[in-house]
């Protein structure tokens, strides 16, 4: 039985692709983006998560912890992350929703019943589902079974991508993904690898081919403030995209830092502390670039 | 009242019109205190015409109400009450003969009510008439017992704007000669004859103004208006204003008389008139929809768009678009439902949800057109007369003026239920889920044999009590019969009865079965201690939790999920399995409209992790945070409600709260759109939407007064936020942030 590393299934996600559609949200990325939403999504095991306004102080959580990992710190509950090894025993205990573990081994099968559930609200929607992350291509036997299962069930498949795997792994999936939502960030590979972990080669040679295989495309530009959203770069994701059969839409993502408080909850540094989310004329300069290449359909979230 | 002003266009005057009702808003808060309530059209009494009293709000909240100075009503009872047909008659001729007139130069229509008639009945039910012995129980199994109950039901108002006044009392003198019965005929008469009078007081006052008026076009206004209501003294309206005008009488006076608010299918009233002026060329569209502004702010009336004829035609016409536009200009509450399904015009349906995402004001809502007819068709109805059902009333429908059906009175509080069935057990030997369950169908059994007695009661003595004469004009039969409509005077009797807090009982029956029976992380006597005391105390909030935060209904196949179908199944059974001693048969829904508060507060704690005293849960809708903790997709929402419908045609309507940030974009319509059509898909029958913003709500909580203008779907119906009690306020902001996990949607 094929499992994968999942950590949230939305239902009624709104902005991952056409129509009302569920989101799987699967565990494990190669790239370390410095403004990531999703912070608890990166390791490719499971991990503890701390909301510390929810907790009542009942204490059980110090009682059934091995490692010693929480303790008190000037009279505040704390979780000491290098002991913390995820085993899960405090969060099975907290009620209140402060400690939970996020990630857990799921079947194919439980997915697909999970959304299957929707299945009524893709029909009247022309919605879906979408298979996020983390990055889905980091685990492609699930990720494959998950959207063939789909695909028999009649529902309409997107893949939400970094486009950082091998082709001979893209290739598979693919096969049974009816929509590519494919992440572009920086068009300089040296800025792309200080600010994401990896360089840009493989990910925009990786678009091409999925362009190649005739699947449909959406493009997504998470556009943070001095980091990517130079016009400069934008001319350059215009170039490629010019060249791209079938580009559907690119959403220009806006910053937001509403992901901060997790970064604090799963104990990771967030690099990107203060920033503020532009407004949406501050961008609206970066959709004219586009469509200086042709590029039309772009919408600013 | 001679003043100038400046301008004199439709759109200022909706705006000053606007204006205008928010301060009538503020004014009755300031002196009569919250309302738990549509927000209804009545105007504050001037101070030196009103006594101001205590009195009760309908959701059980002290508040004040306004007596008229100088009108005391008769009493043939030592109690001080007034029963019967022949002095409720004359008694509401008096009111309405020494009532005030209101003319607003702004409008187009004249006559607001200012004092309920209501208020004068005390006591409201005839002493002699005892029902004592039903009390006990009542109390014990959660049973708003609907004795007493009045109105809600809908009349057919074409009867109205055919005849006219006169025309009806011609008809009461007609067929007094033909029955006996004079008392009922002597009500019958005295309440047209005071309604001509307050009519002709309206044309004499128009009249006055006018004559002091020096602008031409308010002038020409009040002139129009005199005429108007002069001639409808006696005469039928025949033109489209005058139809609204005469709506307008109508409703102002039915609403005075024991609360009643409906119109039904406006739109398939007022289409002849709209029809023959525009064809005559003397209605412009814009006037005609100033018009049906000028009709909607008098009251805030139930109104149903769209939606077939007998023969399943469907009735959507450009007045139905009208309405519509009209609400969106005007932009005050309003009980607006739009019927949705495949034979129902499809723009209808896309019109409200713009309407409805823009304007955030929580309407209109949305009807299931194939699950009604259906449904109701199961009860023994003909296909036909199943079309012609409206909605007319919070959440519920009626044929117009052949059907009484006594519709959101009647309430069976599960919760109550459950909590009085769960300590008979731990008080007995045998404590195990299977026999809470046993017991708790026992009790159901028995609340619904209680409930059907109580109908029984009503229906002997109502009649003899309050009978409901003003409604009767507009109904096929008590005219004709000399009965009233609560009196076998019409054609159907399918008594509505209500299951209230659903989500609470079936979050409570699996919290027990998961964590005392199989995890056996407490026993009964730990948990029955943590209730009695409230879950205070060093576990008392950590178990309180536990309870709480399983998977609970709404998150779909959950334990829960089971435990609630399981309830409405068996709910629906006994309510549907035989009719009262009396003949009456009975028709389940789910609905607690604002009742979840006073049904709380009497209530301790539950299993399901409530604290004593917090508000039960709505109808049939989950409690917030049903994801073990975290709150719920609107998918989640849509798909568990339409689970837990008893599938009789009449309602158990889904309330949704979601956040303005998914915008009114082409792209958002259509998800709003699949979402409501996907319910009633699954079974579902109506769709209430709020659109919060939770900051602005959370705001406008701290500082009511500053936000008059901010309009909320509370349930049934919307209401100014600012004019509701504390208690529904904060019900409505908890429903709206526990919801909430969500960084785009908020959903219960």
């Amino acid at each position: 039985m094929t499992t994968g590393l999942v950590f949230d299934i939305k239902h009624f996600a709104v902005h991952d692709g056409p129509g009302i559609r569920t989101t799987v949200f699967v565990k494990g990325c190669p790239l370390r983006c410095m403004w990531c939403h999703n912070p608890e999504s990166l390791t490719s095991e499971p991990q503890l998560m701390f909301t510390p306004s929810r907790c009542i102080g009942c204490g059980y959580c110090f009682k059934v912890c091995e490692q010693g990992a929480h303790i008190t710190v000037n009279g505040a509950h704390e979780v000491d992350w290098n002991k913390c090894v995820a085993c899960g025993k405090c969060a099975a205990e907290c009620y209140s929703g402060a400690l939970e573990l996020a990630g857990k081994e799921t079947s194919v099968d439980e997915v697909m019943e999970e959304v299957l559930k929707d299945k009524v609200f893709f029909e009247n929607s022309k919605g879906g589902m979408t298979i996020s992350g983390g990055e889905p291509l980091s685990q492609p036997e699930f990720t494959t079974e998950v959207f063939k299962k789909a695909k028999e069930n009649g529902i309409h498949t997107s893949l939400d991508t970094s486009g950082y795997a091998a082709w001979s792994v893209i290739e598979k999936v693919i096969e049974y993904v009816d929509l590519v939502l494919y992440d572009l960030k920086q068009m300089d590979s040296g800025r792309h690898k200080e600010y994401t972990g990896v360089p840009n080669e493989l990910i925009i040679e990786n678009l091409k081919k999925i362009d190649k295989k005739g699947i449909p495309i959406w493009v997504r530009i998470p556009t943070i403030p001095g980091l990517n959203d130079g016009e400069d770069n934008f001319r350059k994701i215009g170039e490629l995209l010019s060249g791209l059969k079938h580009l559907e839409r690119v959403d220009i993502l806006r910053y937001h830092k509403m992901a901060e408080a997790k970064y604090e909850h799963t104990g990771q540094d967030y690099r990107l502390k203060g920033m503020d989310t532009p407004e949406k004329d501050e961008v609206e300069h970066l959709k004219d670039i586009l469509k200086g290449y042709g590029v039309f359909n772009v919408i600013i979230s | 009242m001679g003043t100038r002003i400046s301008d004199y266009t439709f759109d200022d005057r909706l705006d000053r019109l606007r204006e205008t009702k928010v301060r009538h808003a503020q004014r009755k808060v300031e002196l009569l205190g919250p309302r738990d309530g549509d927000e209804q059209g009545n105007v504050a009494l001037p101070l030196d015409q009103a006594i101001i009293v205590d009195a009760i709000s309908g959701s059980g909240v002290p508040v004040k109400d306004m007596l008229l100075k100088g009108y005391e009503p008769e009493t043939n009872h030592p109690s001080g009450g007034f029963f019967g047909a022949g002095i409720v008659g004359r008694n509401y001729r008096k009111l309405l003969e020494v009532h005030p007139t209101y003319i607003d130069p702004d409008s187009s229509m004249a006559g607001v009510y200012m004092v309920s008639f209501n208020s004068y009945r005390k006591p409201d039910w005839n002493p002699d008439y005892d029902y004592s012995h039903l009390h006990e129980d009542q109390e014990r199994l959660g049973i708003d017992a609907g004795i007493g109950g009045l109105q809600h039901f809908c009349p057919d108002l074409k009867i109205g704007l055919d005849l006219g006044w006169g025309g009806l009392l011609d008809k009461v003198r007609k067929y007094r000669e033909v029955n006996a019965d004079t008392e009922f005929y002597d009500g019958l008469e005295d309440i047209i004859l005071g309604m001509q009078d307050w009519i002709r007081r309206h044309g004499e006052e128009a009249a006055r103004l006018a004559e002091g008026e020096t602008d031409r076009d308010i002038k020409e206004n009040l002139l129009a208006i005199s005429e108007i209501c002069l001639a409808q003294v006696s005469d039928p309206p025949g033109t489209f204003r005058e139809a609204c005008q005469w709506l307008t009488f109508f409703q102002a006076a039915a609403k005075m008389y024991n609360g009643s608010g409906e119109w039904g299918q406006l739109d398939e009233l007022l289409r002849p008139f709209y029809d023959s002026d525009m064809e005559a060329g003397i209605l412009a569209e814009n006037e005609a929809i100033f018009h049906i502004a000028c009709l909607l702010l008098s009251e805030t009336a139930y109104i149903q768009l769209g939606g077939p004829d007998r023969d399943g035609n469907d009735l959507t016409s450009p007045v139905s678009y009208h309405v519509l536009e009209a609400i969106h200009r005007l932009k005050t509450p309003a009980n607006i439902g739009v019927r949705v399904g495949p034979n129902v015009d499809p723009g209808l349906l896309r019109r409200g949800v713009e309407i409805l995402l823009e304007d955030r004001m929580g309407f209109p809502k949305f009807i299931g057109d194939e699950t009604v007819i259906e449904g109701w068709m199961r009860n023994g109805y003909s296909i036909e007369d199943a079309r012609t059902r409206v909605y007319s009333g919070c959440h519920w429908l009626a044929i117009p003026g052949r059907e009484y059906a006594l519709m959101d009175i009647i309430k069976i509080d599960f919760a109550k239920l459950f909590d009085t069935t769960f300590w008979e057990m731990i008080e007995g030997e045998e404590r195990s889920v299977d026999t809470l369950w046993e017991r708790y169908r026992e009790n159901l059994e028995r609340a619904v044999r209680v409930t059907a007695e109580g109908i029984d009661i009503h229906f002997d003595r109502m009649y003899k009590v309050f009978p409901e004469l003003f409604l009767d004009f507009f109904c096929h039969g008590p005219l004709e019969k000399g009965l009233d409509a609560s009196n076998s005077g019409v054609e159907f009797y399918h008594i509505g009865v209500d299951g209230a807090s659903l989500a609470n009982v079936a979050d409570s029956f699996a919290a027990i079965r998961q964590r005392v029976e199989e995890e056996k992380r407490l026993d009964w006597d730990e948990l029955a201690d943590h209730l009695r005391k409230d879950w205070s105390g060093a576990e008392g909030e950590r178990v309180r939790l536990m309870m709480k935060n399983i998977q609970r209904f709404g998150s779909g196949g959950s334990d829960a999920d089971g435990w609630a179908a399981m309830i409405t199944d068996e709910f629906t059974r006994i309510v549907k399995e035989k009719p009262t001693t009396g003949g009456y048969q009975m028709v389940p829904g789910l609905f607690s409209w604002a009742k979840v508060i006073p049904f709380g507060k009497r209530l301790g704690a539950t299993p399901d992790g409530r604290r004593a005293g917090e508000p039960l849960s709505h109808g049939p809708n989950p409690s917030p945070g049903f994801n073990g903790g975290k709150g719920g997709s609107p998918t989640q929402m849509v798909t568990a409600v339409a689970a837990v419908q008893p599938g009789y045609g009449n309602t158990a309507p889904l309330q949704i709260d979601i956040d303005p940030s998914l915008g009114d974009s082409e792209e958002s319509i259509g998800k709003v759109e699949a979402l409501i059509r996907s319910h009633f898909k699954m079974g579902g029958t109506m769709v209430n939407i709020n659109v919060l913003n939770r900051e602005m709500l959370e705001e406008a909580n701290r500082n009511p007064e500053d936000h008059p203008d901010l309009i909320v779907r509370v349930t049934g119906f919307s209401a100014y936020f600012a004019s509701l009690s504390p208690e529904l306020r904060q019900y409505v902001v908890d429903r709206v942030i526990n919801g909430d996990l969500d960084d785009d949607w908020t959903c219960i």
